[in-house]
């Protein structure tokens, strides 16, 4: 530790390459966070384990077929289950098809809705309200922040697959996991083929303990077996993880890219560290001269790079959070507008940065601290550096 | 007069191992622009594949793409009997109905995605004449049998010549294996459009009609008569447009890469900056000699600049190189992503055309003017006697 000071002096030494060093470093890790993040995001991380006791039910063919209403009488039985609404996937467009205007918009049941969706938060009036009233809708704080809509405004969609257009009035806002999703009644698609045929796309439903989740969802797989409209049964977590499996490889992608970029900064870095343990070979030589172990010269250059990558680290975090606000702005105009609103930089993301700037500074300090370690003396003095 | 090109070369070499990092890291740069780059691109290319101009597609309204569409059989009598549609040498009509359904099937790497199943008749054929059957035959009308494209036999299990696609109580044997010039159908199964109905329980639904114009002026007649038509609530596109719509699936991708490259061309100047600021320190004498000699600021700048892009190049010409190699080995098989237009996966193939290798090698001439233009001005900036006395 008493060094501390001498390593400080020979960060510093140099200023342009200390800096240009740690602007790579910087650089890196703010990209570093990014990914991280942008990985996250996709994993839907930031649900915290909330929604453990929450089961969705699709046809086993996929989400592209539809299930008989009918289902909701069977599954209703089935000891542990709370409460079971059907959902209705709408896919419908606001305003325009830009994928900037993507959001979902799903039929529920507003009755039991709170039930189902216990760990969301909705004012008790805009539910009451929500619940009387046939052509209101509740929109998450996302949709109410992006498209600042007031209590009462009207909206419209316009159909896709379900040939209808929707006029629904804004009657509350909820809190939770997932706020850039809309929830209309069922009955408003009352005048649909979809209902008219006596089906809907998914049942969501509660079971009282997450231990029952298991149990429940074997249950509802089996019973429907043999039926014409088999099922597949499965927690929230897994129900959400199918979107980012349809992704496909994007998430080796980003963390191939993470690799390639991390390997990058410790080639300059290790780079740099050459160099300067490179011009002080005379210096090194006298300090060992003066009764300094090989060992201690080691740890003076491993520290040396390892304070640096840790300097660049901090800025880096620092920066990643203006630079991801920047970032988040921009992607809202892009077409890739449905990732940045649930864009989050959680914790595991700095840590994975610091942890990451500390890898750099010991991997690329290594060999020039091996080298300076190893050095003749009595050769490195009678050279003129 | 300029400093020889061969004063370069020499001290690009002399360096080994210094020289070697520096070309590695830009070399890694390039590589993974190009890498995500030509991801994107393959992606554009599939729906930017040639299609006949007269091509026409109609929709539900609404419906961004045929899997999110639906229509009855009236739609079809509607639009068949409009006057302006291409014949075959048989004198029949090139319209065809068809059906698109999802079904879920497990990829190579063990996970389970969305792939489309299209109900076709004759007609389909004849409208996609890039649409070519590479091994095996075409299904037989009234059986369950179907094709896949070769690049879903590639990307999924169980999908070889004499195989049965099975999901949640619908089958299909596979007799045939097709390639369509890489467009978007290459990621789709085709069977025949009654068994796809029986199968699924829709007899009787459609979900989009495909048509030729007999030419371009009946083209923009028929759009218009389809959606006129007060009868059925159709949309009507040129096959283009319905794809190029699509097409958005590649935007995020190209983000990527523009965000990856320019933060880490930024950073990798910063490592070629530190190389040549290195470099200019230690020939501080020669350098001073040089403009005794009579070597003027500017042949000094235009040196030292040169060496650096020299050194960026070199590291561009490896990450292409590393990227082409990449591509060519274990990224050969197709690749997949979420077609949010059809909740259906499509296939493509990494892309890395010419012009891409273009733009990799000018990127990292970018990141050698960058890295090199600052220690390059020191260099130039030297006072000449002060160098020369210097130790």
């Amino acid at each position: 530790m008493k060094f501390l000071r001498l390593v400080f002096k020979n960060v510093f030494r140099k200023k342009t390459r200390t800096l240009l060093t740690m602007g790579s470093i910087v650089l890196v890790l703010v990209l570093t966070v990014v990914l991280t993040s942008l990985l996250a995001t996709l994993e839907r991380e930031n649900s915290e384990g909330k929604g453990g006791t929450r089961i969705f039910v699709q046809h086993a063919s996929g989400l592209g077929y539809f299930l008989p209403l009918s289902h909701r009488q069977k599954i209703e039985p089935i000891p542990g289950v709370l409460a079971v609404t059907p959902e209705v996937w709408f896919g419908g467009t606001y305003i325009d098809q830009r994928p900037q205007n993507f959001f979902g918009q799903l039929s529920t049941d507003p009755e039991t809705w709170k039930t189902i969706f216990d760990d969301f938060s909705i004012d008790p009036a805009q539910l009451t309200a929500w619940q009387s009233q046939r052509d209101s809708f509740i929109a998450g704080q996302q949709l109410i922040d992006r498209y600042h809509w007031k209590i009462g405004d009207r909206i419209q969609l316009t159909g896709s697959y379900i040939p209808l257009n929707l006029s629904l009035v804004l009657a509350g806002t909820y809190r939770g996991a997932d706020e850039s999703t809309i929830f209309f009644h069922n009955k408003y698609l009352e005048n649909s083929w979809i209902a008219r045929l006596g089906q809907t796309g998914t049942f969501v439903l509660r079971v009282t303990r997450p231990e029952d989740v298991g149990r429940v969802t074997e249950a509802i797989d089996a019973y429907f077996n043999n039926s014409s409209a088999p099922v597949k049964a499965m927690p929230e977590k897994q129900f959400q993880l199918q979107f980012v499996e349809m992704l496909g490889n994007v998430k080796l992608l980003i963390r191939s890219i993470l690799l390639a970029v991390l390997f990058t900064v410790v080639l300059i870095t290790a780079n740099t560290m050459a160099m300067s343990a490179r011009e002080r070979v005379t210096e090194i030589a006298v300090i060992r001269a003066l009764g300094f172990r090989p060992r201690d010269v080691l740890w003076l250059v491993l520290a040396e790079s390892v304070t640096l990558a840790l300097l660049g680290g901090v800025v880096g975090v620092l920066l990643s959070f203006p630079f991801t606000r920047l970032l988040v702005e921009a992607l809202k105009r892009s077409p890739a507008a449905i990732f940045a609103y649930n864009f989050r930089v959680p914790v595991s993301s700095i840590a994975t940065a610091f942890v990451a700037a500390v890898v750099i500074g010991t991997v690329s300090g290594f060999v020039p601290a091996i080298r300076a370690a190893r050095l003749s003396v009595v050769t490195a003095l009678r050279q003129v550096a | 007069m300029p400093l020889p090109v061969r004063y370069n070369w020499r001290n690009v070499f002399g360096r080994k191992i210094s020289t070697g990092m520096t070309v590695a890291g830009i070399g890694l740069v390039v590589a993974v622009y190009l890498l995500v780059l030509s991801l994107a691109e393959g992606m554009r290319k599939t729906f930017e594949a040639p299609v006949s101009s007269r091509a026409i597609v109609a929709l539900r309204v609404g419906a961004q793409s045929d899997a999110m569409s639906i229509m009855g059989l009236s739609e079809y009598e509607a639009v068949r009997t409009l006057p302006g549609i291409e014949s075959d040498a048989a004198g029949r009509p090139l319209i065809s109905p068809e059906i698109v359904v999802l079904i879920r099937v497990p990829r190579k790497d063990g996970r389970k995605t969305n792939i489309v199943v299209r109900g076709v008749v004759d007609e389909a054929f004849a409208l996609r004449p890039a649409l070519k059957i590479v091994t095996g035959r075409r299904f037989r009308p009234g059986t369950s049998e179907a094709i896949v494209s070769s690049r879903t036999r590639q990307r999924f299990v169980g999908m070889n010549l004499g195989e049965t696609i099975s999901s949640a109580g619908q089958r299909w044997t596979i007799v045939g294996v097709f390639e369509a010039s890489n467009s978007p159908y290459d990621s789709e199964v085709w069977a025949d459009l009654n068994n796809v109905q029986a199968q699924t329980h829709r007899e009787g639904v459609l979900s989009v009609i495909r048509l030729r114009a007999a030419d371009d002026a009946a083209r923009g007649r028929m759009m218009t008569a389809i959606e006129g038509d007060q009868r059925i609530k159709l949309a009507a596109k040129t096959e283009k447009q319905y794809f190029a719509d699509q097409s958005g699936a590649a935007k995020p991708i190209e983000f990527l890469a523009y965000l990856v490259g320019i933060i880490m061309a930024v950073g990798a100047s910063f490592g070629a900056m530190n190389t040549m600021y290195a470099q200019v320190t230690a020939r501080t004498r020669e350098i001073a000699t040089m403009r005794a000699l009579g070597f003027s600021r500017g042949a000094v700048l235009a040196s030292f600049v040169a060496e650096s892009v020299a050194l960026a190049l070199l590291g561009g010409v490896i990450g292409a190189a590393a990227a082409a190699l990449a591509i060519h080995t274990i990224w050969a098989s197709p690749t997949g992503t979420q077609n949010f237009a059809t909740f259906a996966e499509v296939l493509f193939n990494f892309a890395l055309t010419p012009e891409l290798v273009v733009r990799g090698l000018l990127f990292s001439v970018g990141i050698g003017l960058l890295g090199g233009f600052f220690p390059a001005l020191r260099a130039s900036r030297l006072q000449i006697t002060g160098a020369l006395r210097r130790a």
